[in-house]
């Protein structure tokens, strides 16, 4: 198809939860290359989110392989460095701090590099701008619409240029307009950043949005 | 924005809460520098009155139970006064009759340290008492209307050289101001023995002889010589009430600490409370700071750091309601004002500002750590 590196590599993953009686992860196995954009459809339940927090390093498998942006996720001890370099999390929540504004909340994953507070604004501004709130930076993310917040949760998933943007659900609590220009605006900035995209959704119309749409069953993958 | 003004701004976003813990705190710390302020301000002034007296040795009646402060119950007959200075190695000697009066009528201050104390001497032996200069003159002997005051008395009752105050119903004219820097004695005044004797019918009684020993004489070899010689009479020195005082404000200054390991406890308890409840509350806030690469260490330092903001802030409340406090209550109180100068020794504010950090670090330990423990899946589906 291309041959772009892979920049994940998953072999026979594997992750229970209540010791053991839960497989949420049975064995799944998937390459993505960099800069593509991959969603992960599946009913609730099915183990898609487990697998984006898998690739995010927000867990650890139990036994199989993951190898993420170079980094082979089984062994690495310090996963908030590599969480801080290479990973931006938009959640279905938004997820802001409230009693930070809007420039500030881009800020907080800059802390963990070395920029300076001129650094940090510079660059914050910077993505507030491309996504449209340049001129909400100070205010506060209570004040904002739905769609405003979840634009703001994207430029923080990118401030510290990762690799790759992981998005749970990003769409589920907005209505269907606001979605559409959200979905829009993560796969324009996909392609302007050159980062690669992987999206948990259980919308097939969302899903369709992707380069290749991958459909995990019962802690497995059922087909592409 | 800086992780340090981060720190800052967090604990003001429950303002209830926060401000809850804070009054906690500060209620604590207020106490501390209240009583550290009070206590030391006792100690200088306790230093300066035993210094002040020109007499060595107080001698008072056998199991009276007064050691020269305050009239207590001890009436001696005043021929002692000249037996005692017969003695080997005393070189001078006086009786003091003191009494308790009612404030002053007509004066215009709210004299409330429940009375007013008057001393009569000879007033050619005033240096025994501790006064050796007085702005003013002294009165004079046999007067039956002259009067000296302590410059304390004088600003509480408002009265300067010339003024007259009326005590057991006659009016006495203030013809000095004296300070020793005792604040028992410039609370107080001094008139001519035999006037004061004749008001309160203790014609040929005083209440203490103050002995002046010769420079070369030894204090306790004197003492036991009265004692010996007139086993109906106690002796006190200096030094003993000096031991004394010091053992009651020994005793005050355990007190203080005690209540200072109390305040760090209910503080600490509270500072914990308090932040286990805003870790709780932002357990998926937490999560999205692991999922953006914060460190444990960071989540850990952050926390910490809310807390100590929180009791550095009571210790700021806490110090200047203390200071204010204490400042108040010696102002509407002009008679427990004069006896107390509040101290504004460092150590007293870094004891407060010690105890409120102790309690910060205390009271944020636990939380901090289970907030940088929680497992970032966990945290994230947290509702």
């Amino acid at each position: 198809m291309n041959n772009k590196p892979n920049i994940i590599e998953i072999r026979n993953l594997k992750k229970s939860y209540d010791k053991g009686k839960i497989k949420a992860l049975n064995g799944i196995d998937l390459e993505i290359k960099k800069g593509d954009f991959v969603s992960i459809m599946g009913p609730s339940g099915s183990g898609k989110s487990t697998l984006l927090n898998m690739i995010g390093a927000l867990d650890r498998g139990d036994e199989g392989a993951i190898k993420v942006a170079g980094m082979d996720l089984m062994r690495t001890k310090n996963l908030s460095n590599f969480r801080s370099q290479e990973i931006g999390f938009v959640f279905q929540m938004h997820n802001l701090i409230p009693n930070l504004t809007v420039l500030e909340n881009v800020e907080i994953p800059m802390y963990e590099t070395n920029a300076s507070s001129k650094e940090m604004h510079e660059r914050a501004l910077e993505l507030l701008k491309s996504v449209d709130l340049g001129d909400k930076i100070g205010q506060n993310p209570t004040k904002l619409s739905g769609g405003e917040r979840q634009r703001v949760a994207i430029a923080r998933a990118l401030v510290n240029h990762p690799s790759i943007i992981l998005a749970d659900e990003p769409t589920g609590a907005l209505d269907s307009k606001t979605g559409d220009i959200i979905l829009n605006l993560l796969k324009e900035l996909h392609q302007k950043e050159h980062v690669t995209l992987v999206m948990v959704t259980h919308e097939p119309y969302v899903a369709e949005m992707a380069d290749r749409i991958i459909n995990v069953l019962d802690g497995k993958i059922k087909s592409e | 924005m800086s992780y340090f003004t981060l720190i800052l701004k967090n604990p003001f976003r429950n303002k209830t809460r926060s401000s809850l813990a804070i009054v906690g705190i500060a209620i604590g710390i207020t106490v501390i520098v209240a009583l550290g302020m009070v206590t030391g301000g006792l100690k200088t002034s306790t230093q300066s009155t035993l210094k002040a007296g020109g007499a060595e040795i107080t001698v008072i009646q056998a199991g009276s139970g007064s050691f020269g402060f305050g009239s207590g119950s001890s009436s001696i007959n005043d021929s002692y006064v000249t037996d005692i200075q017969k003695l080997s190695g005393v070189k001078d000697t006086v009786g003091i009759l003191r009494v308790i009066s009612n404030a002053p009528s007509g004066s215009n201050s709210s004299f409330s340290g429940g009375g007013f104390s008057i001393t009569g001497i000879n007033s050619s032996k005033l240096s025994l008492a501790g006064v050796d200069s007085v702005n003013g003159t002294i009165f004079t002997n046999g007067s039956a209307n002259e009067i000296i005051m302590g410059k304390t008395a004088a600003q509480d009752l408002n009265k300067t050289v010339g003024d007259t105050v009326n005590l057991y119903g006659k009016d006495f004219t203030v013809t000095g101001i004296f300070e020793t820097g005792s604040f028992i004695q410039d609370a107080g005044a001094f008139m001519s023995l035999d006037t004061l004797q004749n008001l309160t019918n203790n014609n040929n009684r005083v209440s203490n002889i103050l002995v002046k020993i010769n420079d070369n004489a030894n204090i306790t070899d004197v003492s036991n010589t009265i004692q010996d010689t007139y086993p109906e009479l106690n002796t006190t020195t200096a030094a003993a009430q000096a031991g004394r005082i010091n053992q009651g404000l020994s005793f005050i200054d355990t007190a203080t600490w005690a209540i200072s390991l109390l305040a760090i406890i209910i503080g600490g308890v509270g500072v914990i409370n308090t932040m286990i409840m805003s870790v709780y509350e932002r357990t998926r806030e937490i999560g999205v700071l692991k999922a953006v690469g914060w460190k444990d260490r960071r989540i850990l330092g952050m926390i910490l750091g809310e807390s100590i903001v929180l009791t550095l802030i009571a210790a700021v409340v806490g110090t200047v309601v203390g200071i204010v406090g204490v400042e108040a209550i010696l102002s509407f109180s002009p008679s427990v004002g004069g006896v107390i100068t509040p101290s504004f020794a460092p150590d007293i504010f870094l004891r407060a500002f010690g105890v409120a950090f102790l309690v910060g670090i205390i009271g944020g330990l636990y939380p901090a750590y289970r907030a940088s423990r929680l497992a970032p899946t966990e945290a994230l589906r947290y509702e």
